[in-house]
């Protein structure tokens, strides 16, 4: 039984873990208003019309890039970059060597977004970012990892915790990852031909969340859970089961984007298999996670940065009971291209990776910060208005691509149903501007949390109160 | 076991070498890349397009690959790993917003592309396809010869079956109103041509074909069936001004035949795999009756009336 140690307030300044969160902050503003403005299109698609660099297309990737790259995995590495160094109990080996890291990974975001913007795209989902932001994101995770090991291997804490495993491995497979997954031997283009590059597509695109997004989210809760709970973790064993699973199962999975098209069979049944075997690393993290915080879920709920956190758990749940059902082929004839694949992503981003970022960055800026978030009251409304979008979300889309995918299967042509889906759009665009405003909510709230850069006001405000 | 920092990393990076070797490098080296017999290598100026496709984000809402469950378009055949020979990057697709469009070559002809690309709504009414009239007429040029080479050798032989009918159409609609209208009823069969619609007009009937007017044909017939929709100007020949037909024996059977198989070569598309039998006989009858002035809406040669039919007085009521 271990877990992470309650140690003095550190005075050190966190630069790179602030810098990071910061930056997702307002990433996850810009990339919401994104996916607000792509969801308005859908509705009213001659209100943007003809503007280029607005077309619903580029919008789409532009929103999907700006919130899975810059909000939630750099919201999560913000944490790592305070919570590695934290349970080795060292500081960061480098703030100069963060910072650096930080402005490559933020600068490469937003060359690809602006090239997006303006057309020039690999056009592979998730993987839209033209070459020099591909090479600009692998040196970033070079950065980014070359600091947290050598953090890690100047260690005074002989124990590894579990939350060190996943950030580490999770960044190393990561850029891995991105190397194939973009194809970057194949430069420009970014992609290689037919089949195979449809099957390394979404090798990689199952794999940003797999390898990248859901081991820095599980880090997180691994350790904010058992802090905010103030008990030991549950089990060292289910930890090591949870960490090596979740690499062999989820790997495996991507094909199951491709079960209906011209895939080789064995290994659209690798995928299934696979994709229903990720309730084994998904059932011991939870087990794990739920068993430490047993008889303590009070102090989970009542603390906005922990509930953040424990609800994000729950949608990790039902994200992965959603996930293995519908790879499966007789779901899959319904499901398959309708409106019910984005519900199911935006659970997963939103639901499950965002709500633990941010918990987890409430939770550790009073650590860092060594006084009280700026307001609790707003991280519960920010808290309740994201859940309450994602959600509903979440609801409206499944029903439309339910709606979508029977009507299809039953012979309605594509052109005959679209105006069935109309309604959900736009509760759709009502759902995302509860997000939308959550993440300005968020975003004042980091904010004015942060001494240096709320100045006095916040001080005397915190005061006040 | 002991998770020393080199277990971590050692360990995780053998374990995703394996599944890369697995699941990335097998499949990439034994997945045949024989092209399919209907395959052909794309022009320089369907490349070109195809890079249009690519840069706006087309593959978000269209597919391209038709499975075997699918009705839709390009139902008749579905995907094969050798048609994809050429595609890099892959344009597969994860969405169905529009119509998957591995078929779409030779659906349409090219200025019926020319209308739905400068205002998608122009054809489709209620399409929620963005408007792409900002493409340069270079661009746009090019992105109508890729979409038109989507399904290789089927998409040739339909874009031949296009080229072909299109110029009788047009020498019918210079050759003046009377030999048009000529023209149109003489291609559809003997039978349908003396077949007038087998249901009583009612006003719920004309109704639903409102309905269905407003939401299939009003883009290019226009609101009053004179052929001026905000289609018109991009087509050529421009759609029929249905008020002409009045006196010139447009029976229902031939509005049903026109509707159901649309005429290849014009920007009329057929409607048969969207419309079904009574939706096809309902807007024909509103056609009829608002446009044309005259309905033989169930008038003799007749069979058994159908079980639902009703009296006219009881409809009106």
């Amino acid at each position: 039984m271990n877990s992470p140690e309650s140690a003095q307030v550190d005075t050190q300044s966190h630069a790179t873990a602030l810098g990071y969160m910061i930056s997702a902050g307002v990433w996850m503003v810009i990339g919401t208003f994104a996916g607000i403005t792509a969801g308005i299109e859908l509705i009213a698609p001659d209100l943007l019309g003809n503007i280029a660099w607005l077309v619903f297309g580029r919008l789409r990737a532009m929103h999907t890039t700006i919130v899975m790259f810059g909000f939630a995995v750099t919201m999560l590495i913000g944490a790592a970059f305070y919570i590695v160094p934290r349970l080795v109990r060292v500081p960061l080996f480098s703030e100069k060597l963060g910072m650096a890291s930080l402005f490559v990974w933020n600068g490469s975001l937003l060359a690809g977004v602006v090239a997006l913007s303006l057309g020039y795209t690999q056009s592979r989902e998730y993987a839209e970012m033209f070459y020099p932001s591909d090479i600009g994101v692998v040196v970033a995770f070079v950065l980014m990892l070359w600091n947290l090991i050598v953090t890690v291997m100047r260690r005074k804490e002989p124990v590894l915790y579990v939350s060190v495993w996943y950030f580490v491995g999770g960044l190393m497979l990561s850029a891995a990852t991105y190397i194939i997954g973009n194809c970057m031997w194949a430069g420009w283009k970014g992609a290689i031909f037919g089949m195979p590059d449809a099957v390394i597509h979404w090798f990689y695109g199952h794999n940003v969340l797999g390898l990248l997004m859901t081991p820095l989210a599980v880090a997180a809760a691994y350790y904010v859970i058992p802090r905010a709970a103030k008990a030991p973790l549950y089990s060292h064993t289910l930890s090591q089961i949870g960490f090596w699973s979740i690499l062999i199962m989820y790997t495996h999975i991507g094909t199951h984007h491709l079960l209906q098209a011209p895939a080789p069979t064995w290994l659209k049944l690798i995928s299934v298999v696979d994709s229903i075997a990720m309730t084994i690393p998904v059932a011991t993290v939870l087990v794990n996670l739920w068993m430490t915080a047993q008889g303590r879920i009070g102090k989970l709920t009542q603390n906005p940065a922990a509930r953040f956190v424990f609800v994000g758990t729950i949608m990790y749940l039902v994200v992965c009971i959603q996930g293995p059902f519908q790879s499966l082929p007789i779901v899959q004839r319904i499901t398959h291209f309708t409106h019910w694949i984005p519900a199911h992503a935006h659970l997963a981003v939103v639901g499950f990776v965002g709500m633990i970022g941010w918990g987890t960055c409430y939770f550790i800026l009073p650590e860092m910060t060594g006084r009280p978030i700026h307001s609790k009251r707003l991280a519960n409304l920010h808290y309740w208005l994201m859940f309450m979008g994602v959600v509903s979300m979440m609801v409206v889309l499944t029903i439309s691509g339910l709606i979508q995918g029977h009507a299809w299967y039953h012979g309605e042509g594509v052109y005959r149903v679209l105006p069935s889906t109309f309604l959900y759009n736009v509760m759709r665009v009502m759902a995302g501007a509860m997000i939308v405003v959550s993440s300005w909510i968020g975003l004042y709230n980091l904010l004015r949390s942060i001494p240096q850069a709320g100045g006095a006001r916040a001080s005397a405000g915190e005061v006040a109160s | 076991m002991r998770m020393s920092l080199d277990v971590v990393l050692g360990g995780s990076l053998l374990v995703f070498a394996a599944v890369v070797s697995v699941v990335v490098i097998l499949p990439g080296v034994t997945i045949s890349d024989k092209p399919s017999a209907d395959y052909r290598p794309r022009t320089e100026l369907e490349n070109g397009g195809r890079d249009v496709y690519v840069a706006n984000g087309c593959t978000y809402c269209h597919s391209q690959y038709v499975r075997w469950i699918d009705w839709g378009l390009g139902a008749e055949r579905v995907a094969l790993s050798g048609d994809y020979i050429a595609e890099q990057p892959n344009l597969l697709g994860s969405e169905r917003t529009g119509p998957d469009l591995s078929q779409a070559g030779g659906e349409h002809p090219d200025d019926w592309h020319g209308a739905h690309f400068h205002n998608p709504r122009h054809t489709r009414p209620e399409s929620i396809m963005p408007p792409f009239a900002f493409l340069e007429s270079n661009r746009l040029e090019a992105l109508i010869a890729y979409v038109q080479s989507l399904g290789f050798k089927l998409a040739d032989a339909r874009m031949e079956r296009q080229r072909k009918w299109k110029k009788p159409a047009v020498e019918a609609f210079e050759a003046g109103t009377e030999a048009n209208i000529e023209w149109l009823h003489g291609h559809v069969p003997e039978p349908w041509r003396e077949l007038p619609n087998p249901y009583p007009t009612t006003r719920v009937g004309l109704e639903r074909g409102k309905r269905i007017y407003q939401g299939f044909c009003i883009g290019c017939h226009g609101e009053v069936g004179d052929g001026m929709g905000p289609a018109a100007a991009r087509l050529y020949p421009p759609p029929l001004n249905f008020t002409a037909l009045n006196g010139r024996g447009a029976t229902g059977g031939i509005l049903y035949y026109q509707i159901m198989n649309g005429i290849t070569g014009t920007a009329m598309p057929y409607f048969k795999r969207e419309l079904e039998s009574e939706k096809i006989w309902a807007v024909g009858d509103y056609v009829a009756v608002y446009f044309i002035g005259e309905s033989d809406a169930d008038t003799e040669p007749k069979g058994i009336d159908a079980a639902y039919e009703v009296e006219e007085e009881i409809t009106y009521r």
